[in-house]
C-alpha cells in the first residue's frame, strides 16, 4: 500500500503556493496534515503528480480575535486548536468538537484548513462551521475572497474553492451573551467517524426564549447541513415550550439525502441524527440557562 | 493417575508464577525480528495483481508495459508458476483426502475479489506496485456466486465438479432425532442463527522471504508453524526437506491465519527459484483483508427438546458453512466438529448433526481461533432464547443440565468422550463473581428507571492438544552447555503465545536450575525439532511433554554423573537450584556447571556407562486424544435502546484450564480471545456487497475493537488437572469461543422486555434498533 | 519524480538522505536507518503501530512522508528506551503482561510515553479516550491498562 510517485513542492509564502497551483493545475494538490490525503494516496484512490505541501507557510497558522470574530489559520493543527484558550473562550463549540476528531496523533498533524477542504460530511469542523456561519477566507491569483460556510461545501469532498485556490482560514463569529454549545455524534467505535452527529449553539434572551440558534448536522448528507426548519421553529420560543425530541425530529426532516452504508442504513441514522440534535440541544440549552 | 512427566511438582519453582516474559525486552524497545525485518543483498520485493471481479474468465495477461517500467525484474503469471507445483498437501489433512482445488495464481477464472493473477517482481515494494498497476489482464466478468447460502440453487459453479456450489457434506446421528422425540417432549426450540465472516485479523499482516541460493531455499516467514512452512515448500517444490531452511523468530500474531502457508507464500517460493535474489512478499492491510481469507462465516438450525423441568432430551444442528473459493486446508472435516462438540457441557441424552460446506466467489474459508465455535454460538443462544419461551432463568435452565462431577467420565451423545473437566464448578464460580441476584435487582431497578441491563452467559467445553496424525508429538532437545548454562531446543511457532518463556520456565523446573540460565531457540527448522507449531490449543501441553521427556534423560544423566563424583547412591542425589547434592549432607554437592564441565572437558572421570556431553534429545507423543477445558463467560451490558448502542458493563471468565505454566500467559490468551469475540459479536464483518465485492477492505470499516469499547476482564480460575504432562491443559483459543455468544445473550437479556429475538451476528447499533421496531410493529 | 535531499534527526543522530517524495517516515526509518522497531499494520492511519515522535508528538509515521519531516526531531522506539534499560513505561508494560506479539508495542509505548507527558495523571477513561488510536489483536488490552496506570502511578511516586 504504498503512494504513486509525485513531486514535491514546500512554497514558503501564500503567494508561492497559489503560484504553484496556478501553474500546476490539476495534476496538483495540496498537503497539509495530511491525515484525511495520505491515506487515500496509498490505497491509490487518489494520484496526483504534484503535491504542495504548506509547512512552511507561517502566514497560515494562528489563532486571533478579528472584529467579533475568531480567526484561525487553515495551517492551524488541530491540537493547537484543542490547547487554546483563546478558542475555548471565543469559539467553545469549535473547542468542544475538536477532541472529537479522529485520536490524538491524527489531530497532532491534522490541521483546520485540511478538515474544511477536504469537507467530509460527517467531520466535525465543516458542521462547526455551518451552525457558526463562519466565514473561509482564500487566495487565489485573482485575489482574495470570503466565502460563507452555507456556500462552501458543495458535494462528497467538494467545496467551493477554485483548483487554484487556497484556503487561508476561517472566521468563526463570536456569539456573546446568554449562549450555549454542544455537539453529539454517535460513532461505531471511539475515535470513528460518526453515523451520525450534530452541533447546536443557542441563545437566550434574559426572558429564557430562543433569540437565536443553529442546529448543524453531520453525517447525514453528502455535505454538512443545517436544521433550519427546527431553528425557524424555535427562535423566539421560550425554552421550556420546547420539547428537544420535536425539535431533533424537525431538524431531520428536511434530509433526503441520507447516506447508507455497511455500518448503518439511512433510516437508522436520520434518526439517531434526531436524537443527536435532542441531545445537542439539551446540554446547549442547559449551559445557556446557566449564563 | 495421571503420569508425571516432569519429575515431582514440589520442585516447581517458575511453573505457576508470573515470571516475566523472556521475549519482552527485544519487543518493547524495536529490537524484534519479524519477517518485513529482513533485509538480504539485493532483494526483491513482490507485488500481486489481484482481481477485480467475484468472478472472471482471464482471456490474457499483458506485461509489457510493467515489465518496461523502470526497476521492475519479471511478472509471472499462471502459466509460469502453476506448472511447478509437485503436490500441494497439508500435514494437518494428510493427503489422502479429497482436497479442494487451489492453484498458486487464478488459471482461466478468477473466483474472488482479491484472487492473485499474477506476481509482479522489482526492486522495491513501490515500483512493485506501480507495475501491478500496468499489468493489463483481460477479463470477462462472469455471474458470481456471492451468497453460500443461496449457493445451492445458483445457476453457476464456483468450482466445476462440484455439484449444486457443495464443497463436501457430513452428518451423524439419527437425522430424524427431533421428529422422533419431539412430539414426546414438554418443549421444542427450534432457531435459526446466523453469523458474519470475521477473521483473525493479526496485527502483522502475512508475510515471507525466499532465498533459492546454491540448490538450497532459505525462508524467512511470519508464520505458526516453521516446519509446515518448510514440509509444504518440499512438496510444492519438490525439493528434499534438508534443502530447505525456514527461520522464524518474532511473528506478530497468528490466530489460525499464519497455521499454514497460502497460495500468495506457496507462489513467492516458486517464483524465488526464478529471480536472482532473495523475493520479499510483505501482504497490506488491504490484501490482507481481501485475501488472506474468512472465518466464522455460517448458519445452522440448532433445535433442543426439553422435559417439562427443563432437562434437555435431545439436541440437534444442521449447519452450512460458507467457504468461500479456495478455502485452506481441506474445510469439510473441521465442520464435523460443530456438530460433534454441539452437546457442550451438558447432559444431553440424543444428538444429532448435519453439515454443509458451500464455496462462493469470496475469499476461502482458513482456520481462525476455534474454528469449530459456531457450536457454542448457536447452542448458548438457543439456551437463552428456549429459558426465556420456558420462563426459567436462563441461568436457572442451565443449572439443570450442566454435566456434574459424578457424571465424568461421559461420552456425549455424538461420540465424544469428555473428561477432567468441571462445567458446574466454573458456571458457579463465575455467578458468584458477578453476583448474579444482586445484578438481576440492579437490573429489575434500572428497568423502572427507563434503562436496559443485561446479563448473558456461556459455556463450552473445548478440545485442546489434538493427539490426531502429525499434531500428536512434539520434540525437544535440551543442551546444558559446558559452563552448564541450558539452551532448549523447540520447534516454536509463537506469534505472541508466550512460548520462549513457557519453555524457559518448564525446563528450568525440570532441571532445577535458574530461570536466567536457561534460553530457548526456536522457530530455525535447521536447529529444532520437527513439530507442527501452535494451533489447536496444543504448545503448552506438548512443549511441557517434550521438555519433560527430554529433561528426564538429562537428569538421569547428571545424577550419574553427581553420584559418581560425590561417591554416593543415585538415588540419595537431589537436584535443585542449579546443584546436585546428597540428601541429608547438603554441603555435599556439584553445581551443575561442574557436572557439564566434567562431561564435556573431563570425560576421563564420567562414569564407564555414561556418554560424555549433557545434550539430550526426546519426542514426546501425546497421551490422550484431546485434553478437554471448559469455561463460563460472563458479560452484563446497557443497551440504549434509542440509538442502540451496547455498552459492555461487566466480563468475567472463569474457566479450568488445570494447572496454569503462567498465570499472566493463561490470562493473556484469555482476555485476547474474549476481546476478539467481543469483536464478533458487537463490531467486526468482514462484508461483501450483494455485487461480490469486500466492503471492509481497510481498518477504516473492519471494526476491531479499541481499548475504549473493551471492559475490564475479571478472571475465575478453578483447576481440574488434564490427562496429560503436569495436568496443562490448552487455553488459546477458548476466550474467542466463549465471548460471542456471552455478549448476545447479555444484550438479548437486556431488550427481553420488548420480547425481541437474536438470530443474526454481529449484533449493531442499527441491528437493535431494527429488531426493537419490528416487535413494535407487530 | 525527483529525489530530494532532507537531513532528519532520529534518535539524536542526523540523518541525511536522498529520498523519493512519496516514501513514507515509516519507510524511511525502516529501510533508510535500518529502524525496524517502527511498525506498518494497516499503512492508511489507523492501527497506530507506526506511531512515533516527532518534534515530541505522536504522531502516525505512514501518514508523514519523508520530506514533510525535513528539519525535524523523530525519536522512534529505539529512541525510548534500550533492551537492557528500559525506560518507565516499556518496564511497566513488561510487568504487566502489555505485550504479547510485541508487534503493536512499539506504537503504544510512544503513544502512551507522549500521552503520559501531557496527561501525568490520567483516568482510565483518558487512557481509554488516549489509547484508542492503538490497536492491538492479542492482549485484549487488559495489560496495556494496567500498564498505563502503573507507569502514571510510578511517576508519579518518582516525582511525588
Amino acid at each position: 500500500m504504498k503512494p504513486a510517485p509525485f513531486d514535491y513542492h514546500v512554497p514558503e509564502s501564500v503567494d508561492d503556493a497559489v503560484g504553484l497551483l496556478a501553474s500546476l493545475g490539476d495534476t496538483a494538490k495540496l498537503l497539509a496534515g495530511g491525515q484525511s490525503l495520505v491515506p487515500m494516496l496509498a490505497l491509490r484512490l487518489a494520484v496526483f503528480e504534484h503535491l504542495v505541501d504548506l509547512r512552511r507557510v507561517e502566514e497560515l497558522r494562528g489563532i486571533e480575535r478579528r472584529n467579533g470574530s475568531l480567526w484561525v489559520g487553515a495551517g492551524t493543527r488541530q491540537a493547537v486548536i484543542e490547547a487554546s484558550d483563546e478558542v475555548r473562550a471565543a469559539a467553545p463549540l469549535l473547542a468542544q468538537a475538536t477532541p472529537l476528531i479522529g485520536h490524538f496523533q491524527i489531530r497532532n498533524r491534522g490541521t483546520v484548513g485540511g478538515s474544511l477542504a477536504h469537507a467530509d460530511s460527517a467531520a466535525e469542523y465543516p458542521a462547526v462551521a455551518l451552525t457558526l456561519d463562519a466565514e473561509l477566507e482564500a487566495q487565489s491569483p485573482r485575489g482574495r475572497r470570503t466565502i460563507p460556510a452555507t456556500e462552501f461545501f458543495t458535494g462528497v469532498w467538494s467545496t467551493a474553492l477554485d483548483e487554484d485556490e487556497l484556503l487561508l482560514g476561517v472566521l468563526l463569529p463570536v456569539w456573546e451573551g446568554r449562549c450555549g454549545f454542544a455537539i453529539e455524534e454517535l460513532a461505531r467505535r471511539h475515535g470513528d467517524f460518526a453515523l451520525a452527529g450534530a452541533t447546536v449553539a443557542v441563545e437566550l434572551d434574559c426572558d429564557d426564549r430562543v433569540a437565536r440558534c443553529a442546529i448543524g448536522l453531520l453525517g447525514l448528507d453528502s455535505v454538512p447541513r443545517r436544521g433550519s426548519a427546527a431553528e425557524t421553529a424555535a427562535v423566539g420560543r421560550a425554552i421550556h415550550e420546547l420539547d428537544p425530541q420535536e425539535i431533533g425530529r424537525a431538524a431531520v426532516a428536511e434530509l433526503d439525502n441520507v447516506p447508507a452504508d455497511l455500518h448503518a442504513p439511512a433510516d437508522y441514522r436520520r434518526r439517531v441524527g434526531a436524537e443527536m440534535v435532542s441531545r445537542a440541544w439539551t446540554r446547549a440549552v442547559e449551559e445557556a440557562g446557566r449564563g | 493417575m495421571v503420569p508425571q512427566m516432569t519429575g515431582p511438582t514440589s520442585a516447581a519453582r517458575y511453573a505457576g508464577t508470573r515470571v516475566h516474559r523472556v521475549e519482552d525486552a527485544r519487543l518493547l524497545t524495536g529490537y524484534g525480528t519479524f519477517v518485513d525485518d529482513i533485509t538480504r543483498p539485493g532483494m526483491l520485493h513482490a507485488c500481486f495483481v489481484r482481481s477485480p471481479f467475484p468472478r472472471a474468465r482471464i482471456d490474457g495477461v499483458h506485461a509489457t508495459e510493467a515489465l518496461a517500467l523502470d526497476g521492475v525484474h519479471a511478472v509471472f503469471t499462471a502459466a509460469d508458476i502453476n506448472p511447478e507445483v509437485h503436490e500441494l498437501w497439508y500435514s494437518i489433512m494428510g493427503k489422502d483426502i479429497p482436497d479442494t482445488p487451489r492453484p498458486l495464481l487464478a488459471e482461466g477464472e478468477a473466483r474472488f475479489v482479491g484472487d492473485p493473477v499474477a506476481i509482479v517482481v522489482a526492486g522495491s515494494r513501490y515500483v512493485a506496485e506501480d507495475a501491478a498497476e500496468l499489468v493489463e489482464v483481460d477479463y470477462e466478468p462472469l455471474e458470481p456466486v456471492v451468497d453460500y447460502r443461496s449457493a445451492r440453487d445458483a445457476s453457476e459453479l464456483v468450482h466445476e465438479g462440484y455439484e449444486k456450489n457443495v464443497a463436501g457434506r457430513l452428518r451423524g446421528g439419527n437425522k430424524d432425532l427431533m421428529a422422533e422425540v419431539g412430539p414426546s417432549a414438554a418443549h421444542v426450540v427450534s432457531e435459526t442463527i446466523h453469523q458474519q465472516a470475521y477473521v483473525a485479523c493479526p496485527m502483522e499482516t502475512r508475510g515471507i522471504v525466499a532465498e533459492w541460493s546454491g540448490g538450497e531455499m532459505t525462508i524467512w516467514a511470519g508464520t505458526q508453524a516453521p516446519h509446515e512452512v518448510r514440509a509444504v515448500c518440499s512438496r510444492v517444490l519438490g525439493l528434499p526437506e534438508h534443502r530447505i531452511r525456514v527461520i522464524m523468530r518474532d511473528t506478530g500474531g497468528g490466530f489460525g491465519q499464519k497455521v499454514a502457508p497460502l497460495r500468495e507464500d506457496l507462489c513467492v517460493m516458486v517464483a524465488a527459484r526464478k529471480v536472482p535474489a532473495a523475493l520479499k512478499w510483505i501482504e497490506d492491510r488491504r490484501e490482507n483483508l481481501m485475501a488472506a481469507g474468512q472465518a466464522r462465516h455460517e448458519h445452522g438450525t440448532a433445535s433442543m427438546a426439553f422435559a417439562e423441568d427443563g432437562t434437555i432430551l435431545a439436541a440437534n444442528i444442521v449447519h452450512t458453512q460458507d467457504v468461500g473459493a479456495y478455502p485452506t486446508p481441506w474445510p469439510v472435516g473441521t465442520a464435523a466438529a460443530v456438530g460433534m462438540i454441539f452437546p457442550g457441557p451438558y447432559r444431553v441424552p440424543q444428538a444429532a448433526w448435519a453439515t454443509t460446506s458451500m464455496f462462493s466467489n469470496t475469499a476461502g474459508r482458513i482456520a481462525y481461533r476455534g474454528p469449530w465455535q459456531f457450536e457454542t454460538v448457536a447452542r448458548e443462544l438457543l439456551l437463552d432464547i428456549a429459558a426465556r419461551r420456558m420462563d426459567i432463568d436462563p441461568v436457572e435452565l442451565r443449572r439443570r443440565n450442566f454435566l456434574a462431577a459424578d457424571d465424568l467420565p461421559y461420552a456425549m451423545a455424538t461420540g465424544m468422550p469428555l473428561d477432567h473437566i468441571s462445567p458446574r464448578e466454573v458456571f458457579e464460580h463465575a455467578l458468584e463473581l458477578l453476583d448474579h441476584d444482586a445484578f438481576r435487582e440492579e437490573q429489575a431497578a434500572a428497568r423502572e428507571q427507563g434503562r436496559y441491563l443485561g446479563v448473558g452467559t456461556s459455556s463450552y467445553v473445548e478440545p485442546t492438544t489434538s493427539a490426531m496424525g502429525a499434531f500428536g508429538t512434539e520434540g525437544a532437545t535440551i543442551r546444558v552447555e559446558p559452563t552448564g548454562k541450558v539452551n532448549v531446543y523447540v520447534a516454536g511457532g509463537s506469534t505472541g503465545n508466550s512460548l520462549e518463556t513457557t519453555a524457559v520456565q518448564l525446563t528450568a523446573d525440570a532441571l532445577g536450575v535458574a530461570i536466567e540460565d536457561v534460553n530457548t531457540i526456536q522457530g530455525d527448522t535447521a536447529v529444532t525439532p520437527f513439530g507442527l507449531g501452535t494451533g489447536g490449543s496444543r504448545s503448552g501441553s506438548m512443549i511441557a511433554g517434550a521438555v519433560g521427556t527430554t529433561a528426564r534423560t538429562l537428569r538421569e544423566r547428571i545424577i550419574a554423573i553427581a553420584a559418581h563424583k560425590l561417591e554416593a547412591a543415585v538415588e540419595d542425589i537431589e537436584l535443585a537450584d542449579g546443584r546436585a547434592t546428597v540428601r541429608g549432607t547438603p554441603t555435599a554437592g556439584l553445581s551443575i556447571a561442574e557436572i557439564a564441565h566434567t562431561a564435556y572437558f573431563d570425560a576421563a572421570s564420567l562414569p564407564p556407562d555414561i556418554e560424555p556431553g549433557l545434550e539430550a534429545s526426546g519426542r514426546y507423543r501425546a497421551e490422550a486424544m484431546s485434553i478437554w477445558a471448559n469455561a463460563t463467560h460472563v458479560c452484563t451490558c446497557e443497551v440504549d435502546v434509542t440509538t442502540g448502542m451496547v455498552t459492555i458493563l461487566r466480563y468475567i471468565v472463569s474457566e479450568d484450564c488445570g494447572p496454569m505454566i503462567n498465570p499472566n500467559v493463561v490470562e493473556g490468551q484469555i482476555d485476547g480471545g474474549t476481546v476478539q469475540g467481543i469483536g464478533g459479536a458487537l463490531y467486526e464483518h468482514l462484508a461483501y456487497d450483494e455485487d461480490g465485492n469486500p466492503i471492509a477492505a481497510t481498518f477504516v470499516d473492519y471494526l476491531m475493537p479499541t481499548i475504549a469499547e473493551v471492559p475490564v476482564i475479571e478472571h475465575g480460575h478453578i483447576e481440574t488437572p488434564g490427562p496429560g504432562p503436569g495436568g496443562y491443559k490448552g487455553v488459546g483459543e477458548g476466550g474467542a469461543i466463549g465471548a460471542p455468544p456471552a455478549v448476545i445473550n447479555a444484550v438479548a437479556d437486556a431488550l427481553s422486555p420488548f420480547g425481541v429475538t437474536i438470530t443474526d451476528l454481529p449484533v449493531t447499533p442499527a441491528s437493535i434498533v431494527a429488531l426493537l421496531d419490528e416487535v413494535r410493529a407487530s | 519524480m525527483a529525489d530530494v535531499e532532507v537531513e532528519i534527526r532520529v534518535n539524536g543522530q542526523p540523518r541525511r538522505a536522498s529520498v523519493e517524495p512519496r516514501r513514507t517516515l515509516a519507510d524511511f526509518l525502516r529501510e533508510q536507518c535500518g529502524l525496524t522497531g517502527t511498525h506498518l499494520g494497516c499503512e492508511h492511519g489507523v492501527c497506530g503501530a507506526c506511531t512515533v515522535l516527532v518534534d515530541g508528538d505522536a504522531v502516525r509515521s505512514c501518514l508523514v512522508f519523508a520530506v514533510q519531516a525535513e528539519g525535524a526531531e523523530v525519536t522512534t522506539i529505539e529512541g525510548i528506551g534500550a533492551p537492557d534499560e528500559l525506560s518507565p513505561v516499556q518496564a511497566a508494560f513488561r510487568d504487566h503482561h502489555g505485550l504479547q506479539c510485541g508487534f503493536c508495542t512499539p506504537g503504544f509505548v510512544v503513544s502512551v510515553t507522549a500521552f503520559l507527558r501531557d496527561h501525568p495523571n490520567p483516568t482510565d477513561d483518558e487512557i481509554r479516550d488516549g489509547l484508542s488510536g492503538n490497536l492491538c489483536r492479542c492482549t485484549g488490552y487488559q495489560g496495556i491498562l494496567a500498564a498505563v496506570r502503573a507507569a502514571a502511578a510510578g511517576a508519579q511516586a518518582t516525582t511525588g
